[in-house]
């Protein structure tokens, strides 16, 4: 009789050595998940929720959920400074996410409300004609990148709708975007010049609405007084970028998960489409499964968590994907169950600090995922086309080639956001 | 101690103790009543602990402040009713509070 396999070793403070949120080993399947899985098990297995990684200088790392809730809601020994990591190559401070308070609170209040359920359902309109004006542009092929000509500009239109930028402008943003959070990284010198363009764009529109007014967000900002003080210029660039940012990374990283996920699991797919009550539920399934983001602190109160302690000054990783997974929290947590229930996943953080847009990127998946599966309901991965999964403190599918039987347009008069975006997603 | 009765969106309803000084917010997340999200932890931010007061003593709760307010005309299904939870203290008066958590927090 052949002895009983023992368990493997594992050796988790290998893991935590090497472990680089920027860059999470990719999977046969094309993504990160089963190195967030692998992860979690050793974590279990080790009670080791906690440990040091040796990349970019060294820093904490976070796994476990309940360590991850308790340092996000804890602001007091953990500052938000350290909320991206390393720091983007922007010169004016990142309004909101890198605030602590009492600053974040008074900034925040200046545009949470345009941001509450009831402010976001009037964009959803603008969400479902741009989803099928986007749509009509490659229906009658049989074949699309669903990330580059739906996940992107989606959440580009929607945020140059609620700042009050031309919608046409929408590929300029991810340009920008991508230059942020992902180019600098590469290649700064690169990034510079972008980052410089985009404050030069955001000076021009925020010198017209100090003259002119408005009733975008990005004027109820520049209109606001704070304890009786306007914000300054450079707050101002701040807020704009924190707000562009904000509102196309997570929003498209999520809506392109989903599709690649809808494009193979055709079990959940048909279950989304016979009971489309359970979208909600199931966009908040897919924010943990695929929780874009991953966020920083700094220590500013030494605090020992299982056994390690954080000094002052210490940077903090809190792996969200994994501490997503954590089934000290989620019963049985890589099955995908559209109907969970109680399911405080950290996709968007919570505490003070929730996402400001989390109601919004809700909205947008929600209506991304329903109008498409209206007119595709059946449809595959294009195994003949690159797949993509991007990398970085914000990441998911941003290519999802897919294939389908061709049907007819609609034929409504494109806008001007879906135009541009036509007109750049065709460019070779 | 006292008890709030939650009716969740699916209508089931959940008998739930709080302690005296408690939010009601607290008190549905700590007995994972569904439908009260309370992201934000109690800050009157996120608006996820939204729900209608049915119960004839709503008049005698604190109204809203301004914030409150402000938040509460931005869910999705606003009533004269409306509170959020985290927002309400529990106090021995109101033993047995029937609370309908909103249908949806989004």
């Amino acid at each position: 009789m052949n002895a009983p396999t023992p368990p493997p070793t594992v050796d988790v403070n290998a893991l935590y050595a090497g472990y680089d949120h920027l860059d999470p080993p990719i999977g046969p399947d094309g993504t990160p998940c089963a190195y967030f899985e692998e992860f979690r098990d050793a974590q279990i297995a080790t009670k080791q929720p906690v440990g040091r990684s040796e990349k970019h200088g060294g820093f904490w790392v976070v796994t476990g959920f309940p360590e991850c809730e308790q340092i996000i809601k804890d602001v007091d020994g953990f500052s938000s400074a350290g909320v991206i990591f390393p720091k983007y190559a922007v010169t004016e401070p990142l309004m909101l996410a890198e605030q602590d308070e009492p600053d974040h609170m008074r900034a925040r209040r200046l545009v949470n409300v345009s941001f509450m359920p009831r402010s976001v359902q009037q964009y959803g309109d603008e969400v479902m004609r741009s989803v099928h004006e986007l749509m009509d542009g490659f229906i009658e092929d049989g074949k699309a990148d669903v990330g580059r000509i739906l996940a992107d500009p989606i959440p580009a239109i929607v945020t140059a709708l609620i700042m009050g930028l031309p919608a046409e402008d929408g590929p300029l943003f991810d340009y920008w975007t991508s230059a942020i959070t992902h180019e600098f990284l590469n290649d700064p010198k690169a990034a510079q010049p972008k980052i410089e363009q985009m404050y030069a764009y955001f000076e021009k529109n925020i010198a017209r609405r100090k003259v002119e007014g408005g009733t975008d967000v990005l004027s109820s900002v520049i209109n606001a007084e704070v304890d009786g003080d306007r914000l300054t210029h450079r707050e101002l660039l701040g807020f704009s970028t924190v707000l562009l940012i904000g509102g196309i990374e997570n929003s498209a990283k999520l809506i392109g998960s989903a599709l690649w996920r809808l494009g193979w699991d055709v079990e959940l797919r048909r279950r989304l489409i016979r009971h489309p009550e359970r979208m909600a539920s199931t966009v908040d399934e897919l924010l943990r499964y695929y929780s874009p983001g991953t966020i920083g602190r700094i220590v500013r109160r030494e605090t020992t968590i299982a056994g390690h302690t954080m000094k002052v000054g210490d940077q903090v990783m809190l792996a969200l994907p994994i501490a997503n997974r954590d089934p000290r929290e989620f019963p049985n947590p890589d099955a995908f169950i559209t109907d969970r229930t109680n399911n405080r996943h950290l996709a968007l953080g919570t505490g003070l600090h929730v996402c400001l847009g989390g109601h919004l990127i809700r909205m947008e998946a929600r209506l991304v995922i329903s109008e498409f599966l209206k007119r595709i309901p059946e449809y595959e991965i294009d195994a003949s086309a690159p797949l993509k999964w991007t990398t970085g403190q914000v990441g998911g599918m941003s290519r999802v080639p897919i294939r389908f039987k061709p049907g007819k347009p609609r034929g409504a008069e494109r806008g001007k956001g879906v135009d541009a975006w036509l007109r750049h997603a065709t460019r070779p | 101690m006292p008890k709030v009765i939650f009716i969740d969106p699916e209508g089931v309803e959940h008998h739930v103790d709080a302690l005296v000084g408690q939010s009601l917010m607290r008190a549905a997340v700590d007995s994972q009543v569904p439908g009260i999200e309370a992201m934000c932890g109690g800050n009157c931010i996120c608006a996820t602990c939204h729900a209608y007061i049915e119960d004839d003593r709503l008049v005698t709760l604190a109204p809203p402040d301004a914030t409150e307010r402000d938040m509460l005309e931005c869910t999705s299904e606003p009533r004269p009713n409306s509170r959020l939870c985290c927002q309400v203290p529990m106090t021995e008066a109101l033993d047995g509070l029937v609370v309908r958590v909103a249908a949806s927090q989004h």
